[in-house]
């Protein structure tokens, strides 16, 4: 895929994972999160939540992979990504990844994908827009 | 028209000890998030791409801890504040074997008024830096906070 190959309109996704609380908490553990409303539920309903939720790091990792499996191995890179966390993320869900490309500009190779996470109910958790520069 | 010192915009008011980087916290980093890419997983085989070695996923950028003081510097306008997002600049590949820096500085301050009410945005840019003084990666994470 090189930038000419690059569609308004195309789809990113839907990509469907599964969050265990057990991933969730290795994230958090490995970025030294200590914060009880990401490793256990009855920590996160102290904090007034209805249980554990996602780092919203882990949220933006979740969709920069999205992203970054979409360039795979075209000459391409993602140079910015901006992210709104609108509704915490809770794991053991199973949460889609899905975005589409909303602009492209043939002057500097890039386009632009919004891009979201979403819930069970099709609720957007976590929406955002990425930049991609292609060098071809 | 919220109300802060202008003075601070801008003002770097943390800089951070160097953080190194292994290889082993990029491949944990890459467990926790499910990433396969041979680029960010496989060091035979990312050594035939772009970047001749393994890189760490873009988002790697967003796992170094803001500085000890970092909150306290963090304007408050009314009740507790929250992450409300952020926006990333990937500039350069982070590898194993870097030392990253963070440099913090309140970017901006704005109100918004919603629905629900007027909401205060506080924007922390934070700028991280190799070993080499290279810039790799801007992140400005907005805090909302309601009056």
């Amino acid at each position: 895929m090189k930038f000419a190959d690059v569609q308004i309109g195309s789809a990113i996704g839907p990509e469907e994972i599964f969050i265990s609380k057990d991933q969730t908490r290795m994230y958090a553990r490995s970025n030294h999160l200590d914060a009880a409303r990401f490793t256990d539920d009855e920590g996160a309903k102290k904090e007034g939540l209805p249980g554990m939720i996602l780092p919203g790091n882990m949220s933006l990792a979740l969709l920069t992979k999205l992203v970054t499996d979409w360039i795979a191995d075209n000459p391409a890179r993602m140079v910015r990504l901006g992210t709104t966390y609108r509704v915490p993320v809770q794991p053991d869900h199973t949460l889609t990844l899905q975005g589409f490309i909303t602009n492209t500009y043939p002057e500097t190779k890039q386009c632009e994908i919004d891009i979201w996470i979403e819930n069970e109910e099709a609720e957007r958790l976590v929406t955002g827009t990425a930049t991609v520069e292609f060098s071809q | 028209m919220v109300d802060f010192d202008p003075a601070i915009i801008n003002k770097t008011f943390e800089t951070t000890e160097p953080v190194p980087v292994s290889r082993d916290r990029i491949a944990k980093f890459c467990e926790a998030i499910g990433e396969t890419n041979p680029l960010f997983t496989d060091d035979e085989g990312a050594k035939k791409g772009p970047y001749g070695g393994v890189i760490a996923p873009p988002s790697f950028a967003t796992t170094f801890r803001n500085g000890r003081h970092f909150f306290e510097h963090v304007p408050r306008f009314g009740r507790r504040g929250f992450d409300a997002g952020k926006d990333v600049e990937f500039v350069a590949p982070i590898r194993p074997g870097d030392e990253i820096t963070l440099s913090s500085a309140v970017k901006e301050i704005y109100d918004k008024t919603g629905r629900s009410g007027t909401m205060v945005f506080v924007v922390i840019r934070s700028t991280l830096r190799n070993q080499q003084g290279e810039i790799v990666a801007h992140i400005d994470h907005r805090f909302m906070n309601r009056p």
